[in-house]
């Protein structure tokens, strides 16, 4: 683990030393990004997967927090299934011995127009984008509440903001977690239970429409305040502030994390 | 390792409004992370005790009596802190006046009322910027904190200089964000809810008892996230209003103080 003990009078905050947090979609690189940060500051680390079939990438993510000097207990599940988040929301308080930090990577990108997305189509975008974080804050919180409370970070990105075209159903999904992050806020601020988002602007990561080659990329890198995509270890910082009891007053808010984009549109 | 990304080691920080409430509780803790501090303000007791704090952290605290509603003055704050320290890594600009103005009936507000509130909160941040931005175009880096209000985003019952001059920040804050993304200078905003100074303010918002998380801001709440916005750790973050309020601006039926479909 870091070494928290040479940590400046003013940082002691943001140090998570005795917390336990659990990285739901530690699979993607937000998600291991997170795991990392956490680790670094500290804390017990319990790795979800978004999905099964994620062996391979978690146990990278696993690795890389072995790298940072810390250990982490690996959990195969799928989001999307209730029951599998209540089994990892238990086991982290079993075998980690708490559950103070939560946080959701959950995220499934979709892109397609509206008059070619089916029912199906509807169904799956839906549960993988909203269903699954909306369940995971029922079971979750209803663990974190029960043990005095804590702090959930869901990582979404500017889409919850604004609109893109040919992402309306994806849009619309990460937009219902914006509010759904509000509307909770509210409903557990006395009981210590915060809840924030961190945006993240377009990011560099496998499957991105903005690394496709094609005119869309090319415009959009021009169009980004910092000319360039958002890297997914650049959310460290935002995420710990808002994991950690440096942002204590702070509920119910969106960080982006996008250069300033969302000045410009 | 991220928690060396939040350290403010050999940085050095002008802070307005540094002699009392916010602007000191950032300047104690930006001491706490290694940052050298340039207070100023109007009020030179006050200031003196900031510099106490700051040299009793270990850091070096250069106060400089400034009316930040006049740009010679302002212009002269930054020169001296260019002459002490030879550099200018953070600008905070945090004066502020005008909460003790809420409640006053539009025909009770003067002309010279309504124009010092816009210089001192609104002005003084342009003045500011335009001030420090040549000396982080030429180091390359630079990091500029605004502090408005959740009136900002919100209007209130005679409420006019104050919810506009904050409504304003937050576009200078934008402005100058997409002007500088390209040269490294990161410009954020701190919106924070209700800190109140005193026992008049603390009346006014009825103790804060609507506040969804249960109290009202204390100073010492704001230190870690200006700290986080004037370093390394936030240099993807540019041009965000980053709300410290409680939940207040969540939403909704809040401010009633209860929720609909709860159990009598």
């Amino acid at each position: 683990m870091a070494d928290l003990k040479s940590l400046p009078a003013g940082l002691k905050d943001f140090s998570l030393a005795g917390k336990t947090a659990v990285i739901l979609g530690a699979e993607h690189p937000v998600g291991r990004v997170a795991a990392v940060t956490l680790a670094e500051a500290g804390a017990n680390i319990l790795l979800a997967s978004q999905d099964i079939g994620a062996e391979a990438a978690l146990k990278e993510t696993a690795k890389a927090v072995e790298a940072a000097g810390a250990k982490s207990v690996v959990q195969i599940q799928r989001a999307a299934i209730r029951a599998d988040l209540a089994a990892t929301a238990d086991r982290a308080v079993k075998d980690l011995g708490g559950l103070e930090i939560l946080v959701l990577a959950l995220d499934t990108p979709f892109y397609a127009p509206v008059e070619a997305t089916d029912d199906s189509a509807y169904d799956r975008v839906m549960d993988d984008n909203f269903k699954s974080v909306w369940m995971a804050l029922q079971e979750f919180g209803r663990v974190m509440l029960n043990r005095g409370g804590g702090a959930i970070v869901n990582i979404g990105n500017v889409m919850a903001d604004r609109g893109v075209p040919n992402a309306s159903l994806y849009c619309a999904a990460k937009g219902a977690v914006r509010n759904l992050v509000r509307a909770l806020a509210l409903e557990w601020a006395r009981r210590n239970l915060r809840i924030n988002l961190l945006e993240c602007g377009w990011t560099e990561e496998p499957g991105s429409p903005a690394l496709e080659p094609g005119e869309f990329g090319e415009r959009l890198i021009k169009y980004l305040p910092y000319r360039r995509l958002l890297k997914p270890e650049e959310i460290a910082g935002a995420l710990l502030y808002l994991a950690s009891p440096a942002s204590s007053f702070v509920t119910g808010d969106a960080v982006a994390v996008d250069g300033g984009l969302l000045c410009r549109v | 390792m991220i928690l060396d990304r939040f350290k403010l080691d050999g940085k050095v920080a002008i802070i307005t409004g540094g002699g009392r409430g916010l602007g000191r509780a950032m300047a104690v803790r930006f001491a706490n992370c290694g940052a050298d501090i340039v207070a100023a303000s109007r009020t030179l007791d006050q200031l003196n005790e900031t510099k106490a704090m700051v040299e009793a952290a270990g850091r070096k605290c250069l106060i400089v009596p400034t009316d930040v509603g006049r740009s010679s003055d302002v212009n002269a704050m930054v020169a001296a802190t260019i002459k002490e320290f030879g550099r200018v890594d953070v600008m905070v600009n945090n004066a502020g006046i005008g909460e003790d103005s809420f409640g006053k009936t539009i025909d009770q507000i003067s002309d010279d009322e309504w124009r010092r509130g816009i210089d001192v909160n609104l002005s003084s941040q342009f003045f500011c910027a335009r001030a420090v931005i040549p000396h982080m175009l030429k180091a390359g880096r630079g990091k500029i904190i605004n502090v408005a209000s959740g009136y900002g985003l919100r209007g209130g019952k005679h409420n006019y200089m104050y919810a506009c001059s904050k409504g304003a920040v937050l576009q200078l804050t934008r402005s100058l964000a997409l002007t500088y993304a390209e040269n490294n200078i990161q410009t954020n905003c701190i919106v924070p809810g209700i800190f109140p100074h005193n026992e008049a303010m603390m009346k006014f918002f009825k103790g804060g008892k609507f506040i969804p998380i249960g109290r009202p801001g204390n100073d010492e709440d704001v230190g870690p996230l200006a700290v986080f916005l004037a370093a390394d750790a936030s240099n993807h973050i540019n041009g965000e209003l980053i709300i410290i309020d409680g939940g207040g601006l969540a939403g909704g039926v809040v401010p009633t103080g209860v929720a609909p479909g709860n159990p009598a």
